[in-house]
């Protein structure tokens, strides 16, 4: 469960104060898997680093209960002159996870052949994505924050991300963002729109996209 | 990071310590790889620095045709000044950079930006003690001639100078997340502490008005102390622990106020 109460935060550029997240208050319940649509540059990456508290909001609160992951995505988490075994060994280490079975585990399941002991900088964005993925997986967390990470992949991956989802939905939910529709479909069982700053949230997707298509 | 239903104070205290010793050791292990390369070979450079400029001051000294001062064997003399000047400096200058050489980890919300300074502060004062183990333990080897006088001040001395060079880099590193301009400051305002941190004088032998003033220099305290600590023949009068740690206490009171001051404002890619 995750809970914004007020959450603001502004970034400064060099014509002045941009508001990215507006006052928001919204709750992600236990279990239920929330989908966040908004357009490129809506505030969408702001908004999983804040619920992830990689970043601080300027004003409000955020509640978190349970084991919320880092924001999954292609960009960020990595260190690009090390290989992908050695940033699977460190992320290990700071979540207190065994280090051989989350190696073995994201080897696994990332499935970059030779690469995963080669510096992450030679990576594609798409084996980033997978390495990324996989290693979050090895971590059990009960809310996965997930950056549009399974839109990088080709469909044999974003088939393994779908099935590990929904193997663990019973222990894990998740929240996606995208500017997609289709990626949100497929994984969330409830949707936001994020536009100017403000979340409203949506029990129904075609009320989401509606709500979605009328600012396009 | 465990939920436990309701931590006491002291429990969350104990499990947010643990988690912090464990943040700081895995991103110490990582700068090591990151600090040094991929190969043995990056350790070799971090010897050679000091080693290059103790050469230089070898040369400069036999030219001048001048000795070391209070019968200090040449090299250890210069040892004993380069190896504590980078000790602070260096360890300064990584911590000052500790942000922006790991903005990547800050993504992962248990990492802080106190971590990143620690870590690198950590593996800085490991690293020069080992190189000041070993090129003068080499130089004992060397000239057959193997006796330290006060084994407790030297570590105080090199322990100083990593505590300082650590605050120093916080206050810096904080600064930076507000402006790019300390960056950009930070060669200038740190070169005239190469030439007045005694690498090549002691405070003993400065005219007493030049001395007066180089002394509000806590890296030169650190280096007489050293000094003071490896030679018998030497004796750092004008030297004070107390000035360096008072030096630490304002920097460190400055840095982790700062720390709380740009936490939101760290922006994280």
């Amino acid at each position: 469960m995750i809970r914004l109460e007020g959450v603001t935060k502004a970034y400064r550029t060099t014509v002045g104060d941009h508001v990215v997240l507006d006052r928001i208050d919204a709750e992600f319940p236990e279990g239920v898997s929330v989908g966040v649509l908004g357009r490129n540059g809506a505030g969408k990456s702001t908004l999983l680093r804040i619920l992830g508290a990689a970043e601080q909001p300027d004003a409000g609160k955020v509640v978190r209960k349970g084991r919320v992951s880092w924001p999954i995505g292609f960009a960020g988490g990595f260190n690009g002159s090390l290989t992908g075994e050695e940033n699977c060994r460190f992320v290990a280490r700071i979540y207190d996870a065994d280090l051989d079975e989350v190696i073995e585990s994201t080897r696994a399941f990332a499935d970059i052949g030779e690469y995963f002991r080669m510096p992450v900088r030679t990576y594609s964005s798409g084996m980033r994505a997978r390495l990324a993925f996989g290693l979050s997986m090895a971590i059990d967390f009960d809310t996965y924050l997930v950056d549009e990470v399974t839109a990088v992949g080709d469909t044999r991956f974003q088939e393994k991300c779908r099935k590990a989802f929904t193997e663990r939905k019973e222990r894990s939910s998740v929240i996606i963002v995208s500017h997609q529709l289709k990626t949100i479909r497929e994984y969330a069982s409830r949707y936001a729109v994020l536009r100017r700053g403000r979340l409203e949230m949506y029990d129904d997707i075609a009320e989401a996209e509606r709500a979605y298509e009328a600012n396009a | 990071m465990s939920t436990a239903a309701s931590p006491t104070v002291a429990s969350s205290f104990v499990t947010g310590l643990a988690t912090q010793l464990r943040v700081i050791h895995a991103v110490a292990l990582r700068e090591t790889r990151t600090r040094f390369g991929a190969h043995q070979l990056g350790y070799l450079w971090a010897i050679l620095e000091p080693l290059f400029w103790i050469g230089t001051f070898w040369g400069l000294f036999a030219l001048a045709g001048r000795e070391a001062p209070n019968g200090m064997p040449i090299v250890a003399f210069l040892a004993t000044g380069v190896i504590p000047y980078e000790i602070a400096m260096k360890t300064a200058d990584r911590c000052a950079n500790a942000i922006s050489g790991n903005k990547s980890l800050l993504f992962y919300p248990q990492v802080k930006t106190l971590d990143l300074v620690i870590a690198r502060g950590t593996l800085e004062g490991a690293t020069y003690g080992a190189i000041f183990l070993i090129i003068l333990g080499g130089e004992a080897l060397v000239t057959q001639h193997f006796v330290i006088d006060d084994v407790l001040l030297v570590c105080v001395g090199l322990g100083l100078g990593c505590l300082f060079g650590t605050s120093l880099g916080l206050v810096l590193c904080t600064l930076s997340v507000l402006s790019n301009s300390v960056e950009r400051l930070r060669g200038p305002l740190f070169r005239p502490v190469f030439w007045m941190s005694g690498l090549f004088f002691t405070a003993e032998s400065l005219p007493t008005n030049v001395r007066d003033f180089m002394l509000w220099n806590p890296v030169l305290h650190c280096v007489e102390l050293v000094r003071d600590g490896w030679f018998a023949s030497y004796h750092a009068r004008h030297a004070s622990i107390a000035y360096v740690l008072a030096c630490i206490v304002v920097l460190l009171f400055a840095g982790l106020t700062l720390e709380r001051v740009v936490r939101a404002k760290v922006e994280v890619t």
